[in-house]
């Protein structure tokens, strides 16, 4: 099972990148919604759509699914 | 040597291998919680737990257990430990849960029908639904006893009353502008007198008697309920659900592990992955007290878990601690599946 | 060729079996073969020298290797073990640790019924136990020890 985005859907609201139990881990401003550059987090947004970075680090939880406005974060 | 057959259907999947015996192991994703205990006591690494978060959450088409068919040797091991009877291990066609001498785990769900008074707030309560209660109720006429009879001739066809009656006892046909028929069923009508005081021509003569000297009429064995309460074992997680709000004591759960369960909270970020998957409703997230105030960030009916880890398991943050300090279980000679066994155990 | 490669095995095992005592009639049943054949094997007719030739040199092969071969050659189960056990004589000692988990591979694998399971575990009986190994190679959790006595 691996994380996949579509950035065409992606809003850039970013509610995946705050909700994501393992970047708070990884970095707590994050979490805040500062959105700090930061490449070891799982995903962010970046020129407002979403990106992934460290994806390896991603439990398969489902939290980004589960709160994605728009389909655009998955697992598969 | 005879190849192991796997035969895979929907989610679901059989494992087969027929020589001097034939073994069977299905697996059944619907009664499976995800909780990998097949995958630790697995002797041959041939079971991997699937991203149960994702697809318990996100309602992914994919089977919550994998098996390696090639280095699945079909020794039933998964099937005795696992808590929710997913995986069915059969001998020559027979439930390795009715033959000796494998270990089994014990633990049971009943409801005494003797004691039952069919209530359904097990089935109600139950987080898997599990329980289905069939009762059947009394007659309502043998539970009220009165008079009542309606005076076409002084009726004018108004309707009130059978728009009133609150049993549906009334019903008036219309046969033409003028022409009607009118009448009471008597199964029906609980002598209410709503009908009576509403009537606004008396045109209707009722008396209820069950509350003066009617009361002997009516027999006390006409008022009981009667039914059957059925727990279905595939569902059944042992939980304890039941047994916790039946009012009369009818319910009995005997769980197969015990053990602690523990939450960091500091290290909780409240994703919750975990109060979706607990197949028992112990993790749930408290109701805000008052504006503005946050009280714990996750909460537990501990008495009500099984210690199956499926929490543990899904949790990114490693905030769920599960430990299983017993498991009750059947004895056997084999000191291989007795070690196996053992090996739930955490320390 | 293997016919009669199979004929040269039977031969050597009618041999042993006679000096061991055994009747014309139960070495036929043992084996397999007709009563008539058998004598005919017996007092060294209708068998060519090559085909004897061949078995007994298929008797030096290793334990594993004879049994495979003459199972492969030899169409009745009980004929192959009868010959397993006249022409191999070597002594095995097998012990099954506690590790076995009971699965019943060794006893899908034997090829000459050596094994049972009771109680969870696999017992192997080392008077049947030709020292083939093939259980021991092919058991998961590596609980079969076979050693020459």
């Amino acid at each position: 099972m691996e994380l996949k985005v579509n950035q065409d859907n992606c809003l850039g609201c970013g509610v995946c990148v705050v909700a994501c139990p393992v970047n708070v881990s990884i970095s707590p401003e994050v979490s805040g919604g500062h959105g700090s550059k930061t490449t070891e987090t799982i995903m962010m947004v970046e020129n407002g759509v979403i990106k992934l970075f460290s994806e390896d680090k991603c439990t398969k939880c489902g939290t980004c699914q589960v709160f994605c406005p728009t389909d655009a974060i998955w697992l598969e | 040597m005879a190849a192991n057959i796997k035969e895979v259907k929907a989610k679901d999947f059989n494992v087969e291998r027929s020589a001097e015996e034939d073994r069977e192991l299905s697996f059944k994703d619907e009664s499976c919680v995800g909780c990998g205990v097949c995958e630790t006591i697995c002797p041959v690494g041939a079971i991997k737990l699937g991203s149960v978060g994702a697809i318990v959450r996100n309602d992914i088409d994919e089977s919550k257990i994998e098996i390696d068919e090639e280095k699945c040797v079909l020794c039933g091991m998964c099937s005795v430990g696992c808590p929710v009877d997913a995986l069915e291990f059969t001998v020559d066609g027979t439930p390795i849960s009715e033959i000796e001498t494998y270990p089994k785990l014990i633990s049971s769900a009943e409801i005494d029908d003797d004691t039952c008074i069919y209530c359904k707030a097990c089935e109600r309560a139950c987080p898997r639904e599990a329980i289905t209660v069939a009762r059947q109720l009394p007659d309502r006429s043998k539970l009220v006893t009165g008079e009542i009879d309606i005076d076409k001739e002084t009726c004018i066809d108004c309707g009130i009353c059978e728009e009133m009656c609150p049993a549906d006892a009334i019903t008036i046909d219309q046969k033409g502008p003028e022409d009607f028929d009118i009448a009471v069923d008597k199964d029906k009508c609980v002598y209410c007198l709503v009908c009576k005081k509403a009537c606004p021509v008396d045109a209707i003569m009722a008396a209820c008697r069950t509350c003066s000297y009617g009361e002997y009429d009516l027999d006390p064995k006409d008022a009981e309920v009667t039914g059957k309460a059925l727990i279905d074992d595939d569902a059944c997680v042992r939980c304890g659900w039941c047994e916790e709000v039946c009012p009369v004591d009818a319910a009995k759960v005997e769980k197969p592990f015990e053990g602690e369960l523990n939450l960091d909270l500091d290290k909780c970020t409240t994703c919750g992955a975990c109060v979706d998957v607990c197949p028992c409703d112990v993790l749930f997230f408290p109701k805000s007290s008052a504006p503005a105030t946050l009280d714990d960030k996750l909460m537990k009916d501990e008495q009500f878990c099984i210690y199956c880890g499926a929490c543990e398991n899904v949790c990114p943050v490693e905030a769920i601690d599960v430990k299983r300090t017993g498991i009750k279980c059947t004895p056997t000679k084999s000191k291989s599946w007795q070690k196996s066994i053992d090996s739930l155990k955490t320390n | 060729m293997p016919k009669h490669i199979a004929s040269g095995l039977k031969y050597l095992a009618a041999l042993e079996l006679v000096r061991d005592g055994y009747s014309q009639k139960q070495i036929s049943k043992m084996l397999n073969v007709n009563k008539s054949t058998l004598s005919h094997y017996l007092n060294g007719r209708n068998i060519s020298l090559g085909s004897i030739e061949i078995a007994e040199i298929v008797r030096e092969f290793s334990p594993r290797d004879f049994l495979v071969f003459t199972d492969a050659i030899i169409e009745d189960k009980e004929a192959t073990k009868t010959i397993v056990k006249t022409c191999l004589v070597n002594k095995y000692s097998v012990e099954v640790k506690d590790s076995c988990i009971g699965c019943g591979i060794c006893v899908d694998t034997c090829l000459i019924d050596a094994i049972v399971l009771d109680d969870l575990k696999a017992h192997i009986d080392s008077d049947i136990c030709c020292g083939c190994r093939i259980c021991a190679e092919k058991c998961p959790t590596n609980s079969i020890n076979i050693l020459e006595e």
